[in-house]
This record gives structure tokens, C-alpha cells and sequence, in this order.
């Protein structure tokens, strides 16, 4: 077997065990099945179709996020959707919090609201965070390192933990939000 | 070395799953000690992991597996095949790729047949059954007697829970908590057999895929009795409700409490 065609199948092949994971990020992502499988369908068009992009040797899984990832934004801002609802002023913030004095104090309100919150509520708080928080929240949810979250964001691997505290920070404002609503 | 609360809090969740590095964790660990306010946000992080962790994990659609395979198989030809070779052999690779599609669509068929409409049912069962042994606490209403444990859930949950059954000397119940079955809330019931825990899920059952038809009478309903990673089930419907028992005990012994819990002993 040529050596080319080799790699593209042990790709094919290894990328299909993450379709379970593809899918459920990009569930909870675009909070539609049909707009989650139309994206999986087409990051596993794009894997295959631009195998020879892949370098062997490095993360696939990553990979097959990041393809993922940027299919969603392209879609986004094609259809000029404007999905920033709470959470970007603090993404785009470029150092963390500054002051956290002028937090809320978490008390037991918030704990009681965390710990009875359902699953549909918190699909609906994700949804209503930045694309951006969204995306690392969900991907850090399925157990990607560091490292992967970096690739996948295309960001610096020292900034990753600071996105990932002010987006769950952002995450837990959307879902009090939730509670008053 | 000292850390401030930024700093602090952009390591909570790394010091919480045990992943923060060395040179770090002292500071750190002497940051939170110091500070009430970090405290009260990892503390309401945690709160929000326990949340994230409840999502239920989806699971792609059959058709868009079938899909991917299908785009899998069709991958080594399309980096193989010159322009040439492509056009040459279009007829053989559609045959190919009929064959492959119907031998998919078989192989679904039949994984479909195997796997029982209960699965997920049961997979969450057993995965709630082990929330509760490890939880921090087994109950968060101690058993004082089903009169007290069921008016606890008054105001915890948008249903009321029917068990027929307050415990006894060969199952006494030890009480109840708030839990989480796969995107609802349900009522959990935590009894003993001997030494073993037995949970009983008690929780809204429309939309979830129960069978259609099998299991097992038990008095005016069906149970169906299954296993899973060593665990025994009990699963049925009452009415609006879905009843989950799961232990590690006999399932014989399963099936005597869930006959109590269903009222038909």
C-alpha cells in the first residue's frame, strides 16, 4: 500500500473516534441537532478532503476541533448573526478582572442556583455566552490539555488559562441570569 | 512567592483536578487561605464543574455515523487515484461505494436490533447510582420515615414522587436527595440490603425511550430487569413516572424491593 494512502486511512480511521465527542461539542456549541450534524458532516469532509494538511505526528484530535471550531465562526459571521450576548467585554478583556473586589460575592444564593440548575438551563446559559467562551468552556468539558485548547483557539498556550477562568466566570453570570429570568 | 487574586483564580480549576504545577500550588494554597473571597469562588467554580458534568454526553445520530463511514471508506481511493485512474474507474469505485453503503446500513440495522431501547435508560441509572456512592453524602435528607423524606422533595422538584413503599427491616431506607436523570430532576430513594446500597430513581418518563414492549410483570406493571458493568437494574413505568433501581445486590432481592416500591407486596 503507498505510503500516501496509508496515512490517509489511519487518518480516516483515527478520526472516526472522536465523531462521538465532534458531535456532542458541537451539539452544545450551535444548540441545534441538525446545524451540529451539518457541521460534523462537513469537518469530517474538510479532515478527509485536506488530509495531506495534517501533519503526522501532531494531535488529530485537535485538529478535527479546530476544523470544527472555524467551520462554526465562518457560518457565524456569514450569516451575520450576532451571537455575543454576555461574557465577550470580558473574553476581549486583555487582562483578567483587574480588580475582584468589584465582583458579586458568591454566596449560598449562587451555590443553592448551581447545584439545582438543569441541563437545560445550563445549554441555554452556554448559548447565550461569546462564541468564543462557548467554544473553550465546551471544549475544556471534553478533556482537551492545555496544549489541544491552544491549538484548537489558536491562541498562546499562557493565555489558555485565563480565557478558560473568565469564561466559566462569564458562564456563571448567564446562568444567574437564568435564575432571575 | 505570592499570588494575587487574578493569578488565584485563573489556577483554581488546575489545583482542583490536581494539575497545578508544583512551583505554584504552595502560593496558591496559601492565596486561598488568606483570601475569602478566592475561597468563595472556588467554591462556586466547583458548584459549576458539578453542573457542566450533569449535560448529558450526546452521542451521534446512527445516520451521520453511517455517513462518516462512508466518507472513510472513500478516503484512501480519492488520495490514491489519479485524474486518469479516477475517470476510469468511476463505475467500479460507485459500485464500491453502493456495496459499502449497504453493508453499513446492515451493520446499523443489526447494531440497532442488538442494542435494547433501555440502554440509555440504563446507562444513566447506573451512572447516577454511582453519583450517590460517591457522593460526599449518601443522602441529603436523612430517613426519619417516607413521611418526612417525601415532603422534603415539596418545592425540589416540578413532580411529585409516588413510592408505595416506606422501607422495612429487610430494605430500610436511609433517605433521599435532589439527582439528575439524563435532562431532568429526579427523586432519589437510597435503601440497604445488608451491607449494599440500593437506589431508586423516581422521575418524569415522558420522552425518554422507553420499550415498547418485554420485561417481566410485576403486579400492574412492567419491569424490565437488566444488567450493566455489574450492576442489576430494575426499570418500569407508572403512569406519568419512570421508576430506576439500581444495586450491586442479587437481582432477586432487587426484584423483592421493586415489587415492595411498586405495591404489588
Amino acid at each position: 500500500m503507498p505510503s500516501a494512502k496509508r496515512a490517509s486511512a489511519s487518518i480516516a480511521e483515527e478520526a472516526l473516534v472522536h465523531l462521538d465527542a465532534l458531535y456532542n461539542f458541537a451539539r452544545y456549541l450551535t444548540g441545534s441537532a441538525s446545524e451540529a450534524e451539518d457541521l460534523v458532516q462537513e469537518t469530517y469532509a474538510r479532515a478527509l478532503g485536506n488530509d495531506s494538511q495534517f501533519v503526522a505526528g501532531t494531535n488529530l484530535r485537535a485538529w478535527l476541533f479546530r476544523i470544527l471550531k472555524n467551520l462554526f465562526l465562518d457560518g457565524r459571521r456569514r450569516a451575520k448573526v450576532s451571537p455575543i450576548v454576555a461574557g465577550a467585554e470580558v473574553m476581549d478583556a486583555s487582562s483578567l478582572g483587574g480588580d475582584p473586589d468589584r465582583e458579586p460575592l458568591r454566596g449560598d444564593e449562587e451555590l443553592e442556583l448551581l447545584r439545582g440548575v438543569v441541563s437545560e438551563d445550563i445549554g441555554a446559559a452556554l448559548l447565550a455566552l461569546s462564541p468564543d467562551a462557548r467554544t473553550i468552556v465546551l471544549l475544556d468539558l471534553e478533556g482537551l490539555t492545555e496544549s489541544e485548547l491552544a491549538s484548537v483557539l489558536g491562541c498562546a498556550l499562557g493565555t489558555v488559562k485565563s480565557r478558560l477562568a473568565r469564561a466559566r466566570a462569564a458562564l456563571r453570570e448567564s446562568l444567574r441570569d437564568y435564575s432571575k429570568g | 512567592m505570592t499570588m494575587d487574586c487574578a493569578e488565584a483564580r485563573t489556577h483554581m480549576l488546575d489545583a482542583r483536578r490536581g494539575t497545578i504545577a508544583r512551583e505554584l500550588a504552595s502560593a496558591f494554597r496559601v492565596h486561598l487561605d488568606g483570601c475569602e473571597a478566592c475561597r468563595n469562588e472556588d467554591t462556586a467554580d466547583a458548584a459549576l464543574s458539578a453542573a457542566l458534568e450533569r449535560l448529558p454526553k450526546l452521542t451521534a445520530p446512527q445516520s451521520l455515523r453511517a455517513d462518516v463511514v462512508a466518507r472513510r471508506a472513500s478516503a484512501p481511493r480519492r488520495v490514491q487515484a489519479s485524474p486518469e485512474l479516477a475517470r476510469s474507474s468511476r463505475a467500479t469505485r460507485v459500485m464500491v461505494a453502493l456495496a459499502f453503503v449497504a453493508a453499513v446500513a446492515a451493520a446499523v440495522f443489526l447494531v440497532g436490533r442488538r442494542r435494547t431501547p433501555t440502554d440509555a435508560i440504563v446507562a444513566e441509572a447506573v451512572n447516577d447510582h454511582l453519583r450517590v456512592l460517591y457522593g460526599e453524602h449518601l443522602v441529603e435528607i436523612e430517613n426519619g420515615g417516607m413521611h418526612q423524606v417525601k415532603p422534603w422533595f415539596a418545592g425540589r422538584l416540578d413532580f411529585a414522587p409516588v413510592v408505595a413503599f416506606s422501607g422495612d427491616d429487610d430494605f430500610p431506607l436511609q433517605g433521599g436527595s435532589v439527582a439528575y436523570f439524563i435532562d431532568r430532576k429526579a427523586a432519589a430513594f437510597v435503601f440497604k440490603r445488608r451491607l449494599h446500597v440500593i437506589t431508586l430513581f423516581v422521575f418524569r418518563a415522558a420522552g425518554l425511550p422507553w420499550p415498547a414492549s418485554g420485561g417481566e410483570r410485576m403486579g400492574r406493571v412492567t419491569a424490565r430487569a437488566e444488567t450493566s458493568r455489574g450492576f442489576h437494574t430494575l426499570t418500569w413505568q407508572d403512569g406519568d413516572l419512570g421508576y430506576a433501581l439500581v444495586s450491586d445486590v442479587d437481582a432477586r432481592e432487587l426484584t423483592q424491593l421493586g415489587e415492595r416500591v411498586a405495591g404489588t407486596r
